[in-house]
Order: C-alpha cells, then structure tokens, then sequence
C-alpha cells in the first residue's frame, strides 16, 4: 500500500472482489490507492465494472471481499446507522443526472443540504452561491425538463458539491452530453480539483484523457489493466 | 431535524403528490366506510334486538291457596337471582283484569266467573335474554325450586329456536367484521406500497445525497398518519351524514312508530382513527424498510 509523508490516501481498496449471483464476477482482486487531491480518470468497456467500483464507494454496493478505506478508515467499520452521515464526503454525479423532476433546480440543490440539516437561510446562501459559479444563477426556479442535458448535468454537479464533499465520484457524467458540454463538465472538474476535492472520474471516451497527464486505471473484465 | 422542519417536508411533499395522496387517502376513506357502514348496521340490529328482548320474560305460577306471607319471601329470592332484571307481582285480580282487557267485547263470557280461578304470579324480566337465551333456560329452573313455585313457563322450544339462531347471527356478524376489517387493512396496505414504490426515485436520491433512514421516513410517517386521520375522519364525517339523512326519514309520519336508529359508540368511532393512523403507518413502516437498508 502507497503510504505518503503528507499523509494517508484518501481511497483505498484493497483485494477488492465484487461477485453477484451465479458467479457473474464484476471486480476481481482489485488494489487501488487516491492521494488527497488527485484527479484520476477510470476507463474500460461498458460492463469492465467501472459503475460496480464506484457503487462499492458510495456505499450502494458492498465487495465481497477485501477491504475499503476512505479517509484511512475501514468502511466495513462503520455502523449502519453512521452509513449516511460517512455518505456526505462523497458527491456522486451520474450520466443520467438523477434529478428530481417535480422539483426545481434550487430545490434539488438544495436536497444536499436539507439532508444536513443547514438553517434555511444558510441554504438559500449555499445553493445560490454554488448555481452561480456553475453559470446557472437565475435558474433557480426552472424544472429539470426545461434544460438543456448540459445544464442538467450542472445542477446534479453542483448538488454533489455544495456541501463541499472531499470526494467527487462521477459516473460517466459526459455520456449524454455533446462534445461542448463534455468540454464544460470537464472544467468545472478540473476547476474542483484544483480547489482540492479528490476526483474519481468513469468514462469508457478516451478523448476526455488523451493528452492529459492525469493518472488512468483501465478496467477490463473486472480486472486492473493498467495502474501506478 | 425538528418538528417543524418535518412538519414542512411533510406538508411540501403533499403538495408535490397531491394526486396520489389524494388517491391513497380516497382508498383509504372508502375501506373505513365498508367497514363503518356495516359496524353501524350491526350496532342498530343489535340496539332494536335488546328492546325487543326485554319483552322476553319467565312466568312463574303460584301455589293454589299460597300463604300470602310467602309472597314477599318469593319476591325477593327472585330478584336475588344473577341475570333478573325486574320483578312484577301479578296478583289474581290484576291477572283477571288483563284477561277481561285480552278479551274485549268477548268478555262476558267471564260473568259469573270468581278471579280466584287464576292462580297469583311473577313476571320475571332476565337482562340480555334475547342474546343469551341459555340464562332463561338457567333462570327458570332455579325459580322452580323456590318453595310455593307451581309452575315456570318461558316458551322452551322458542328459546332453543333462538339460541341456536344467535349463536349463528353472532359467528356471522364477527366473522364478516374481521373479514372486511383484514380486506381494508390489505387494500390500503397496498395501496401504500405502490405509493412508495412510485418515489423510489427520490428515496435513493436522498440515500446519495446523505440522509439519515430517519430523516427519509420522518415526512412519510408524518403523512401516513395524517392519511390515516383524514381517511378515517371522511368516512366518519359520510358515515354520520347518511345516519342523519336515513334518521330524519324514519321520522315521516306513517312510518314505523319508536324505530330510531343509533349511532356508533364513540369508543368505536375513536378506536377506528386510532387504528387507521397505526395501519397506515406501520403499512409506510414497512414498504419503506427494503429501501432504507443499506
């Protein structure tokens, strides 16, 4: 296990398996390390288990065996009850964007912090602060269906982040955008990054990496292709 | 999260799903109803039974040429007995009387006729006769110990008649309560679930977003017992307008005298909110828990 000076890695996994039924291996033996603040792309066919290792880091999944540590902690540790509480260092964005359709953009923002338990004029602050620099200020009030994917794409982002979470796992979020808004999504990453938060970023589009220096790891079959 | 935050998610989620709480609420209300409506016909056939069975009585004869002291004796042995309601002494002339009145213009027949042919006697009223008949059976054979008894009469075969018809009327009538009672129960357990499971969406939202199972279900606790009260409010609330509507034309001239019908005992009306409440929320409860493990 990588062990740095500055500190312990942000994610760990270690021999991490993911079996389903009838044997359907979808990670095999993985061993991964994230340092505080990196950027790393995660690539692979569709089905090499790129979402199934996001699920085992937000919790919706559990591996089958080894161990996963975040922020130095073994998360087979944590009590279910302090489950959702750990859930809130990771903001999670999703290729199909996961907003709810019957409430409007600052609503849906504004979920994240509700759930934190904010006083609601810390959240009015909050959410307006984050929609702007996401270039939806005065959007406030629209609904999911009346914007465009890019924009869509930017409300889920700004919901994983107005609670400042140390880690960003995004989950193919530039699969239903075009090229100018993958190009938007990727700033606004690198732009997070650049403020610290730790990104963990699926893809199976080489051009998003291609020519980057950012660190890959490509799956394969459930299997670790390529790491460092 | 404090009341009044979960009081305001609740009210705002309402409002969000106004067409399907309505539709559960509707579901809900039309189950009580059922149930209601046939609790209230019960509870009337069971209010004009007991009237009419305080007609229902033993007749105890006398001795011929009894000791007039034993009389009083005989009166009180009888109303110690569990089960009597009231004594009556019919003395010889008060029995000729109410034969004179029985036969009307015929009456002359009993010229000549001395009221010592017929013997005294008690008229023995038993509480809840009509329901337990048996008690007649158990009544009328301690009377005929008593000393000066003649004879007991309380119309045997009748009573046996009865007996076995209430014995089915009471199966009856508690088997199809728990019956109706089991089907709303399910109906709006269902119904529930499919509400639930309608918002799956928004309860993994809430799940990536870092909320605790308590602050997920707080508000859908909070609106299933609302549903429930309202349910079981509306159904009362149709309940108690068709029970006036039904009395006030009972009330029309021409129709039958002294039938008033009643309402359901406000013990049952408060058990049956209470119920709708705790139904609705366990059934929440427990279409919520597959979704709130982790």
């Amino acid at each position: 296990m990588i062990e740095r000076d500055d500190g312990i890695p942000i994610i760990t996994l270690a021999s991490v398996t993911k079996r389903y039924p009838h044997d359907i291996v979808a990670l095999d033996d993985i061993t991964l390390s994230l340092e505080k603040g990196e950027f790393c792309f995660l690539t692979g066919p569709s089905g090499s288990g790129k979402s199934t290792l996001l699920k085992l880091l937000y919790f919706a999944e559990q591996p089958t065996s080894g161990d996963i540590f975040i922020e130095g902690i073994n998360i087979k540790t944590i009590k279910e009850a302090h489950k959702p509480i750990f859930r809130r260092k990771i903001g999670v964005v999703f290729q199909d964007f996961k907003l709810l359709q019957d409430r409007n953009v600052f609503d849906n923002v504004a979920l994240a912090l509700e759930v934190v338990g904010f006083s609601h004029d810390q959240i009015a602050y909050r959410v307006n602060k984050v929609l702007e620099s996401l270039g939806l200020g005065g959007k406030g009030r629209r609904f999911p269906q009346e914007l465009s994917g890019g924009e869509q794409q930017r409300v889920a982002i700004a919901r994983a982040i107005v609670n400042r979470p140390p880690i960003i796992l995004a989950d193919e979020p530039t699969g239903n955008l075009d090229s100018v808004r993958t190009m938007e999504v990727l700033d606004i990453m690198d732009e997070l990054n650049a403020r610290g938060t730790t990104i963990l970023f699926a893809t199976h589009d080489e051009r998003l990496f291609e020519g980057t220096r950012r660190r890959v790891v490509r799956l394969r079959d459930g299997r670790m292709e390529v790491g460092y | 999260m404090n009341l009044e935050t979960l009081v305001r998610r609740a009210l705002k989620d309402i409002r969000q799903h106004m067409a399907m709480y309505a539709l559960t609420t509707m579901v809900v209300t039309l189950s009580i109803l059922i149930f209601l409506f046939f609790s209230l016909i019960y509870v009337n056939l069971h209010h004009f039974a007991s009237r009419f069975g305080t007609q229902l009585g033993v007749v105890v004869y006398l001795k011929e040429g009894i000791n007039e002291e034993l009389i009083p004796k005989i009166y009180n042995e009888l109303l110690a007995i569990n089960g009597v309601k009231n004594v009556v002494y019919i003395s010889q002339e008060e029995a000729f009387k109410r034969l004179e009145r029985y036969l009307g213009d015929e009456k002359m027949v009993l010229e000549g006729v001395d009221a010592t042919f017929l013997p005294d006697s008690f008229e023995v009223k038993v509480e809840k006769a009509l329901f337990q008949p048996e008690r007649l059976r158990v009544i009328a054979d301690k009377i005929k110990k008593i000393e000066g008894v003649d004879k007991v009469q309380y119309g045997r075969e009748w009573v046996q008649r009865l007996e076995v018809f209430t014995g089915i009327a009471r199966n009856v009538v508690v088997a199809s309560g728990i019956l109706l009672l089991f089907t709303a129960a399910f109906v709006v357990s269902i119904t529930i679930r499919l509400n639930v499971y309608a918002r799956q969406e928004e309860l993994e939202i809430l799940r990536l977003v870092g909320a605790t199972n308590g602050f997920i279900e707080g508000p859908f606790l909070m609106e299933a017992m609302l549903q429930g009260l309202l349910g079981a409010g509306i159904a009362i609330v149709l309940l108690y307008a068709s029970y006036l509507n039904v009395s006030s034309g009972l009330l029309m001239p021409g129709f039958i005298k002294g039938l008033k019908l009643v309402f359901l005992p406000w013990e049952l009306v408060v058990l049956v909110v209470g119920l709708s409440m705790v139904l609705c929320l366990l059934g929440t409860h427990f279409s919520m828990r597959k979704f709130l493990r982790s």
